[in-house]
């Protein structure tokens, strides 16, 4: 796969962008044959740079790279997927990038992946498509069960006995669904509904689009956001800087906006962002 | 340890300092500081007194936090401006950005950054809310919306829009297109497609 030819053509999703110096940017790409690795643009953040606009993260994008002595550097981009509509709306972006790192944390250096890579481009299809937070449900879902984290949900992940169709423990530290008599053994979990469990039994063999098709109220959205939060959570070192982020979008919209003159106090506290 | 290996302690300590400053590798930090060396004391005492004037003289302007000596700052007391449009941008380089194009007679209002999602920067990083108090006292009817064309740009100029474009103030975008001297065939889609929507009457 690594030949030591001097430079390679790749496509990829920019997870993230970093500045350094004058006008370059270090880029980390998630990409088809290389997997994930860090690169160089070069003064890509003057106005006449021509790779500027290609490389703005969450874009899917066919590159040419050159080996560097430490860093590779982007010689040439052009975008495949520019994900516009996504772009242009705040809960959309904010959960495109909430996949985006997740995707790079999950990955490693150098070593291709291409079951998350495809996973990755689809979700950003269907977010660019118009999909709701479903479509980074469906993400957290897949992404566990490809990287070997898949949820235990037909049988207690403790004790592997058949569970009765009710209520049920999930834990995110035992990696599933938890009966009744291993319960104590599980050492944190939430209840989860009926409704909440076939959701996510439907999610693993459902397409994106037919699981962003389903009409699920905020209860059970709210749901399954938290048992999955919790699933994931075990598998990360730390926490996720957009996590940190939404919460703090969050925070932030608890704060009545512009109450004085203008506006309705019931109107300052617009759509919730994800998750 | 060779006696003649080691740098006099003052020595080491401003090559430190200017590797600090970004930009600066180790090679370069040596050359400014054995550059400083040979200056004369008056020069040298001129930079540092240069250096301590920013540090004790410089504040942020309590109306639009741009950094300036006198409060409120130039702009804001300049009674010629026009008090009902403010321009938002990043950063007070910005500011300097637009006087220079000479197209623009109203308010700033400086963030001191953008939203960030990838580096968890969110509202209570920049000065943000400084700019809904300030629209609080209803003079100011257009918000322009000058952060950059980037990701984390964008997403401050919605989150901004979303913020106050309930109050009725009305909120502006920058418009994005070709820069002068640009070669389509080397142009994004996003831009290209926005530079089309925008376009005009020749």
């Amino acid at each position: 796969m690594t030949d030591r030819s001097r430079s390679y053509s790749t496509e990829g999703i920019v997870l993230r962008r970093r500045n350094i110096g004058e006008a370059d940017s270090i880029l980390t790409l998630f990409s088809l044959h290389e997997g994930k690795f860090d690169a160089v643009a070069r003064g890509v953040r003057k106005a006449k740079s021509r790779m500027r606009g290609h490389l703005e993260p969450l874009t899917r994008v066919q590159v040419h790279v050159a080996r560097g002595r430490s860093l590779d550097v982007f010689t040439q981009a052009e975008t495949i997927e520019a994900h516009r509509a996504l772009k242009a709306d705040l809960e959309r972006m904010n959960l495109a990038l909430y996949c985006a790192e997740l995707a790079d944390r999950f990955t490693i250096d150098r070593v291709e992946q291409r079951p998350i890579y495809e996973l990755l481009v689809d979700v950003f299809h269907a977010l660019d498509g118009g999909a709701s937070a479903q479509a980074a449900r469906y993400f957290e879902l897949h992404l566990l069960a490809i990287t070997g984290y898949e949820a235990q949900l037909d049988a207690c992940a403790i004790c592997r006995q058949k569970l009765p169709e009710e209520e049920t423990l999930i834990s995110g530290p035992a990696g599933g669904l938890v009966c009744r008599v291993c319960r104590p053994a599980a050492s944190s979990g939430r209840i989860l509904s009926v409704r909440a469990i076939k959701v996510l039994r439907y999610g693993r063999t459902a397409t994106i689009d037919q699981f962003d098709s389903l009409r699920l109220d905020d209860a059970l959205e709210h749901e399954l956001r938290a048992a999955l939060g919790d699933l994931v959570r075990p598998v990360l070192d730390r926490e996720l800087n957009t996590t940190r982020y939404m919460d703090a979008l969050e925070r932030a919209d608890r704060i009545p906006a512009l109450s004085a003159n203008h506006v309705q106090s019931d109107q300052s506290n617009p759509v919730p962002p994800e998750p | 340890m060779a006696e003649g290996s080691s740098t006099p302690e003052p020595i080491q300590r401003l090559v430190e300092s200017f590797h600090r400053l970004p930009g600066i590798g180790p090679k370069s930090a040596q050359r400014l500081a054995y550059h400083i060396l040979r200056t004369t004391e008056q020069e040298a005492s001129a930079l540092a007194q240069a250096i301590l004037d920013v540090k004790q003289r410089i504040r942020l302007c309590s109306q639009c936090m741009n950094i300036t000596e006198s409060d409120p700052c130039g702009y804001c007391r300049d009674e010629r401006r026009d008090r009902s449009v403010v321009c938002v941008v990043e950063q007070p380089l910005d500011v300097l950005a637009i006087e220079r194009s000479g197209g623009y007679r109203g308010l700033y209002h400086v963030l001191h950054g953008v939203l960030s999602p990838m580096d968890g920067i969110g509202p209570e990083h920049i000065h943000i809310r400084e700019l809904v108090v300030r629209l609080q006292a209803g003079e100011i009817q257009e918000v322009i919306m000058a952060t950059n064309p980037s990701l984390e740009g964008e997403a401050t100029a919605m989150y901004v829009q979303r913020l106050i474009g309930p109050a009725g103030v009305k909120v502006t975008r920058l418009a994005r297109g070709l820069p002068s001297g640009a070669d389509l065939e080397y142009t994004d889609d996003v831009t290209l497609a926005r530079a089309l929507e925008g376009r005009q009457e020749v």
